[in-house]
């Protein structure tokens, strides 16, 4: 599997964890250590200001009937996955400011719109899509919608960039701005 | 021995014959009874907010709904909602309109709302305005039937007192006809009236005017139709409360999310158990609701030797299987252990050796007036027929007592003995035989009964005597598992 990971300028990544395949990681975004992103059913395109938490999953799966060229999996800005959460997703787009709670699941045909939160331990395997701000939580998978989106992490997100350098070995940005611009507005065509 | 996830493979007979793990079980030190839960007097120690822990006295607990006055549960899932801070930006707006006069006034507000960090409802969701203090304050909804409420209330508040009065003057007749007391109302000539006057209790004129103008409600046949946007309209359920969501404030019963309500968090009770028939103390906690402390903790635990299944063979119909126990003396003193059958057990005797004082007789002729009809139908006969029948060693067993320090010693002891198969500081191992009869079911449960004869020492005695020494008893039931076939 080819390996390009490319990452903005502001980008928290830690060394320690598994990023295969074709990646793009937005600014703002932290990426604790232990996260695993594979990107083998095409690239995956993070945006801005999200926060990978230790022992989170993204997989871009690979699927029968894929498109020539693959479809990016394109994360939408302010995303939160918790600890252990999973995701994997053969669908282009996540919305923004979603939250996947600790240990919550979501399987390959579920598409998601903004401001959901997947609760602790919950887990969607059933093809569905979900509105904007549902609300999943509990063994029962008990489901409501909110009125606003979950509010953002801006102040833990700016915490982490500032404290994680001092106790973690970091990936450099190895994009400049000018190209950045470029590449964000990539997904958007898509 | 009781586990949390896994069902109880022991079980004790209570004195009442209910069968408890014996986690469950009490131990009554002054009738040397067990007793469980079924067969004990629960009474309430305290009402307290396991939220904010304050603790009340009943009489306000009861004014205030038992409700804490500054927690609240979550309308949507149930859960403790917490309070949030945000910084309230000052409206743009008006900062224009009015210029440079609320430059000062520019630094952003802090203000509170209410949120649930299981299904991330807010107060915000049912347009509740964030308010600038943390705690209290928040706008409280008024029952629609309020009035009628009350009006019960006060309805059935007027029945009692008449029932008890009607009562009192039952009793009064009672010593009338004795003729050899002389009530303060007849010495005096008071009339009933004028004492509850004086004693400033309501008069019986306003409490039977609250019965006689009480409204009884009415059925009615007559229903209001369903609107026809029932039929027609689609409904969403994200905009429809559930039944537990509605019956969780049964003074509004929102139908609609957008009318739930933070719902004023229940109060708890701290409990303290007492044995019905000594009326001692079983348990008592400790008042201060932060505590988990017992200023009196009676459990079978820490009295009756505990018995755990170590393993079996498995149970064959006609077969005799192998059983590995382990026995357990949970006492700071010594202790002999006899295994029995069950039906062994001596049908316990009157103890008419007590020594009678003044005191006993008094109480005892106390209890002669203390209703006892509820044990009659609370007890009842454990079925303790089964299968499989535990051959039964004929040896006494004698069990160290407990020593916390011991647990940190050398191996077990190796026992070269038939039965006892190793043995450390108050612990021993056990091989039994199971044998099943022929007629056991494969698939059905299996199940053992044994009866454990046992020296107990009461190290308090009441009033200074010597510890004494008791033949105490304890039948229990052992599941192993499934007949196999
Ligand atoms: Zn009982
Ligand atoms: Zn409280
Ligand atoms: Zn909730
Ligand atoms: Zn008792």
């Amino acid at each position: 599997m080819s390996h390009n990971i490319k990452i903005l300028p502001g980008a928290t990544v830690c060394e320690d964890c598994t990023l295969e395949g074709d990646i793009t990681i937005g600014g703002g975004t932290v990426i604790h250590p232990r996260v695993t992103i594979i990107a083998e059913g095409g690239p995956i395109i993070i945006a801005e200001y999200c926060l990978f938490e230790e022992y989170s999953t993204i997989i871009h799966k690979k699927s029968d009937k894929q498109e020539n060229p693959p479809k990016p999996l394109f994360i939408g800005a302010h995303n939160v996955f918790e600890v252990g959460c999973k995701l994997e997703s053969p669908c282009g787009h996540i919305g923004e400011s979603n939250v996947f709670e600790c240990r919550s699941f979501v399987g390959v045909d579920v598409k998601i719109g903004s401001g959901c939160v997947i609760g602790a331990a919950c887990s969607l395997n059933a093809p569905q899509t979900l509105a904007d701000n549902t609300v999943i939580w509990g063994s029962e998978h008990h489901n409501r919608e909110a009125l606003e989106k979950q509010p953002s992490q801006m102040l833990q997100l700016d915490f982490l960039s500032k404290v994680m350098p001092n106790y973690h070995r970091l990936r450099k940005p190895n994009v400049h701005k000018r190209q950045t611009s470029r590449q964000s507005q990539e997904p958007i065509k898509a | 021995m009781a586990y949390l996830t896994q069902p109880d493979y022991v079980k004790y007979v209570c004195s009442c014959g209910q069968l408890k793990p014996i986690t469950n079980l009490y131990f009554c030190r002054h009738c040397l009874q067990i007793r469980c839960a079924f067969c004990i007097c629960h009474e309430v120690d305290s009402h307290y907010c396991a939220n904010c822990l304050e603790n009340m006295p009943s009489s306000e607990a009861r004014l205030k709904k038992n409700r804490c006055s500054s927690c609240f549960d979550c309308p949507s899932c149930f859960h403790t909602l917490s309070t949030r801070a945000t910084l309230a930006q000052p409206r743009q707006s008006t900062e224009q309109g009015s210029g440079d006069t609320k430059v000062e006034n520019k630094q952003p507000k802090k203000m509170y709302y209410l949120s649930c960090f299981n299904c991330r409802w807010t107060s915000r969701d049912v347009g509740i305005p964030d308010q600038p203090v943390a705690s209290g304050g928040w706008p409280e909804r008024a029952n629609p039937y309020a009035t009628r409420v009350n009006q019960l209330l006060d309805y059935y508040k007027a029945i009692a007192q008449q029932e008890k009065q009607e009562k009192l003057d039952r009793e009064r007749k009672k010593f009338a006809i004795r003729g050899k007391y002389i009530t303060l109302t007849d010495k005096t000539g008071l009339t009933g009236a004028m004492a509850r006057n004086i004693a400033g209790l309501p008069s019986s004129e306003s409490s039977s005017s609250a019965i006689a103008s009480f409204t009884p409600s009415q059925a009615s046949e007559e229903v209001e139709e369903l609107p026809e946007e029932f039929y027609t309209k689609e409904l969403n359920l994200n905009q429809i409360t559930s039944m537990p969501q509605r019956l969780a404030s049964p003074e509004w019963q929102p139908t609609h999310v957008s009318r739930l309500h933070p719902i004023a968090k229940l109060l708890s009770v701290k409990r303290s158990q007492r044995c019905r028939v000594c009326d001692h103390n079983l348990t008592k906690p400790e008042y201060n609701p932060g505590s988990i402390k017992f200023k009196i903790e009676l459990l079978a635990f820490y009295h009756v030797p505990e018995v755990k299944i170590i393993s079996y063979e498995p149970i064959k119909p006609g077969c005799t299987s192998a059983l590995l126990l382990k026995l357990t003396n949970p006492t700071g003193h010594e202790m002999q252990i006899r295994l029995m059958q069950p039906e062994d057990i001596p049908e316990p005797e009157e103890r008419v050796d007590e020594p009678k004082s003044i005191e006993k007789s008094l109480e005892k002729s106390l209890n002669l007036e203390k209703d006892t009809s509820w044990y009659e139908t609370v007890k009842r006969k454990p079925i303790l027929l089964t299968e499989c029948r535990i051959t039964i060693p004929d040896v006494t067993l004698t069990l160290a007592q407990r020593d916390d320090a011991a647990e940190y010693d050398d191996d077990a002891t190796h026992d070269a003995n038939d039965i006892i198969l190793w043995r450390k500081s108050n612990k021993l191992a056990l091989r039994l035989q199971v044998v099943t009869s022929g007629e056991a079911q494969a698939g059905a449960a299996a199940g053992a009964v044994l009866a454990l004869q046992y020296r107990y020492r009461n190290a308090v005695p009441p009033a200074a005597q010597p510890p004494r020494d008791h033949t105490l008893h304890a039948a229990l039931r052992l599941h192993l598992g499934p007949v196999c076939g």
